[in-house]
C-alpha cells in the first residue's frame, strides 16, 4: 500500500471513529436514563434531549471532518465549500425539485397503495390560498433545517466520499458510503427513531432499510456533490428532503379521514413506498455517475 | 472572488465581531431567560408561549438588525477614485468588486442566523416545543436581505451617506404607513381582546394574510438578487462621482 493511500485510510478511520462516537455513547446512555427507547417514548422530559440531539447530532461529521482535517494536519483544501454554479444550476434546481418530486410521488404511491379504496380525490383535497401559504412557509424553511443537514453532508458527501473514491472505484464507494451513512443512524434506529420499535423485525429490518435507503440517497448526493464541486446542492437537497417529507404533503394537502389512515399506518409500510421511489432516483444516479468515470477515464 | 471576499472580512472585523457578538449576546439572553424562568414548567396559559415567542422575537430582531448599521462601513472605506480604479483593475472587475459586498452580507447573515438558530433549538427544547422561534429567524433573515437589497444601489450610486439617509427614507415611509393602519385602518382585531399579542398571532395565521406572507421570502431573496445586477450596473457612474 502506497504512503499516500496509507494517510487516506488512516483519515478515514479517523473521521468515522469521531463521526460514529457520540451516538454510540449518548444514545445508550439517555436509553437507560429514560428506561425506554428515548425516540418511541412518551416521557415528556425526554423531548428536550431527543429534540437537541436531533438537530445537533446532525452537525456530529461536519465536526469530525474538522476535526480529523485538523488533528491529520490536511488543511482545508478540497473542502467543497465553494458555489461552482456556471454551468452547473441544472444540478442546483435538481437538488430543490428532486426530493420535492420522489416525496410527492411517495405520497401518491401510499394513497394507491394504502387508501385504494378513497383515490386520489378522495384522498386529497385541491388547496386553497392559506394551505399554498403553508406549503410556501414549510418550503422556506428549508433555510433553517439546511444549517443540520449541512452539518451532515460536509461530513459525508464532503470528507468521506472523496476519500473513499480515492480507495476504490466510484460505483464501489458509492455502495459503501450508503452503507456507512446507514450504520451511523443505527443507534437512533434502535431507539426508535424513523420506524417506531413495533414492526416485524426489529431493529435488523429497520437498519437494513435505513442502510439501503442511504445507499440509493447518497449516490443522488454524490451525484450533485461531484458534478457542482460543491457540498451545498446535496445540504439543500437534505434539508428539503427532511422538510418535504410526504407526511408534510399530507398534512397540507390531505382530507382528514387520509390523515387518520396514514397516521394509522405502520411507518414502516410507507417507508418501504418511500425506499422505492428513492431507490429509482438513486439507480439513475448511480447509472449517471458511473457514465461520468467512464467518460473520465476514457 | 474568495479574495475579494476575504479582503472584506478583514478591513470590516470590527463591524463583523459586533454582528457576531451582538447574535451572541441576543442568543444567549433567550437561553438564559428559558433556564431561570424554568422552560415549559413556566407556561401557565396557551397564550404564555405566544408572549415568550414575541420576547424571543425581539432579541432576534435586535441581532439581525443592530449589525445593519454598519453596513456603510462596508463600503465606507472604497469609497475614492483610487479603490475603484484597483477595484476594476482586478480581474473580476467591478462587477467582482460589487458581487463580493453582497456576498459578505450574506455570509455574515447566515452565520448570525446559525448562531441564532442554535440558540432557538435550546429554547425550543427547554421549553418542549411548546416556544420556537426559527420561523420568525427565517422571515428576519429575508428582512435584513430585502432592507440591503433596498439599500445597497443608492450606497453604491450615492456614496454611504447619502444611501444611509434614502434607506432611512424608506423605513420611515414604511412606519407612516403602518402608523396609518394603526390610525385609520380596521384594527378591530387588535383592541376588541385583552391579549393583543394572541390576537396578533391568531390575525397572523387566519385568513389571505399567510399566503402574502409566505410569499415574502422568495421576494426577498429575489430582490438582493436583482439588487447585485443592479449596484453592478451603476458601479461605474457612482465611482465618478467619488472624490479623489
Amino acid at each position: 500500500m502506497s504512503s499516500d493511500r496509507k494517510l487516506t485510510v488512516k483519515r478515514l478511520v479517523i473521521f468515522l471513529v469521531i463521526a460514529f462516537i457520540p451516538f454510540c455513547v449518548i444514545v445508550p446512555i439517555m436509553w437507560s436514563y429514560f428506561g425506554e427507547p428515548i425516540y418511541a417514548s412518551e416521557n415528556e422530559d425526554a423531548a428536550i434531549p431527543v429534540y437537541i440531539l436531533g438537530v445537533f447530532g446532525m452537525m456530529i461529521p461536519s465536526c469530525a471532518n474538522i476535526i480529523t482535517r485538523l488533528i491529520t494536519r490536511e488543511g482545508f483544501t478540497r473542502s467543497y465549500l465553494g458555489l461552482h454554479t456556471k454551468g452547473k444550476m441544472g444540478y442546483w434546481a435538481a437538488s430543490v425539485f428532486v426530493p420535492v418530486a420522489y416525496s410527492l410521488i411517495t405520497l401518491l404511491l401510499i394513497i394507491a397503495v394504502f387508501m385504494g379504496d378513497m383515490g386520489i380525490s378522495g384522498a386529497l383535497e385541491p388547496p386553497d390560498r392559506g394551505k399554498i401559504g403553508l406549503l410556501l412557509f414549510q418550503a422556506a424553511f428549508s433555510v433553517i433545517v439546511f444549517f443540520p443537514a449541512f452539518g451532515e453532508e460536509w461530513g459525508w458527501r464532503g470528507y468521506m466520499m472523496p476519500k473513499l473514491m480515492e480507495l476504490m472505484p466510484k460505483p464501489l464507494a458509492v455502495f459503501v458510503g450508503g452503507i456507512i451513512w446507514g450504520l451511523w443512524h443505527a443507534p437512533l434506529t434502535v431507539a426508535g427513531h424513523n420506524f417506531g420499535v413495533d414492526y416485524p423485525g426489529y431493529p435488523f429490518v429497520g437498519i437494513g432499510l435505513m442502510c439501503l435507503m442511504c445507499v440509493a440517497l447518497n449516490a443522488f448526493l454524490t451525484l450533485l456533490t461531484e458534478k457542482t464541486q460543491s457540498v451545498y446542492p446535496a445540504a439543500f437537497c437534505h434539508a428539503v428532503n427532511n422538510n418535504l417529507s410526504w407526511g408534510v404533503f399530507m398534512m397540507m394537502l390531505g382530507k382528514e379521514e387520509a390523515l387518520e389512515k396514514m397516521q394509522a399506518l405502520p411507518t414502516i409500510q410507507s417507508f418501504f413506498l418511500y425506499f422505492c421511489t428513492v431507490g429509482v432516483v438513486g439507480i439513475i444516479s448511480f447509472v449517471l455517475l458511473i457514465k461520468k468515470s467512464d467518460t473520465s477515464a476514457a | 472572488m474568495s479574495g475579494l471576499i476575504y479582503k472584506n472580512f478583514l478591513i470590516n472585523k470590527w463591524s463583523f465581531l459586533f454582528s457576531l457578538i451582538t447574535a451572541l449576546l441576543c442568543g444567549l439572553v433567550a437561553v438564559l431567560m428559558s433556564i431561570f424562568t424554568g422552560g415549559a414548567d413556566s407556561l401557565r396559559q396557551e397564550s404564555d408561549a405566544e408572549s415568550v415567542t414575541c420576547v424571543f422575537a425581539v432579541l432576534y430582531y435586535l441581532a439581525f438588525m443592530l449589525p445593519s448599521m454598519t453596513t456603510s462601513l462596508l463600503f465606507e472605506a472604497d469609497e475614492n477614485k483610487t479603490a475603484c480604479a484597483f477595484a476594476m483593475s482586478t480581474p473580476q472587475g467591478g462587477k467582482g468588486h460589487v458581487e463580493s459586498k453582497y456576498y459578505y452580507i450574506l455570509i455574515l447573515n447566515i452565520i448570525v442566523m446559525f448562531m441564532l438558530f442554535v440558540c432557538d433549538t435550546i429554547t425550543t427544547g427547554l421549553f418542549k416545543g411548546a416556544v420556537s422561534a426559527s420561523l420568525i429567524l427565517m422571515l428576519f433573515f429575508c428582512w435584513r436581505l430585502f432592507i440591503s437589497a433596498i439599500e445597497i444601489p443608492f450606497i453604491i450610486r450615492f456614496g454611504s451617506q447619502r444611501g444611509a439617509a434614502i434607506k432611512g427614507v424608506v423605513v420611515s415611509v414604511l412606519v407612516v404607513i403602518i402608523g396609518i393602519y394603526f390610525l385609520f385602518g380596521d384594527i378591530s382585531w387588535l383592541i376588541g381582546t385583552d391579549d393583543p399579542i394572541a390576537s396578533f398571532a391568531e390575525w397572523l395565521q387566519s385568513g389571505d394574510i399567510t399566503f402574502w406572507i409566505s410569499l415574502f421570502p422568495y421576494f426577498a431573496i429575489a430582490a438582493y438578487y436583482i439588487s447585485c445586477r443592479i449596484s453592478t450596473a451603476l458601479f461605474r457612474k457612482g465611482a465618478e462621482s467619488y472624490e479623489q
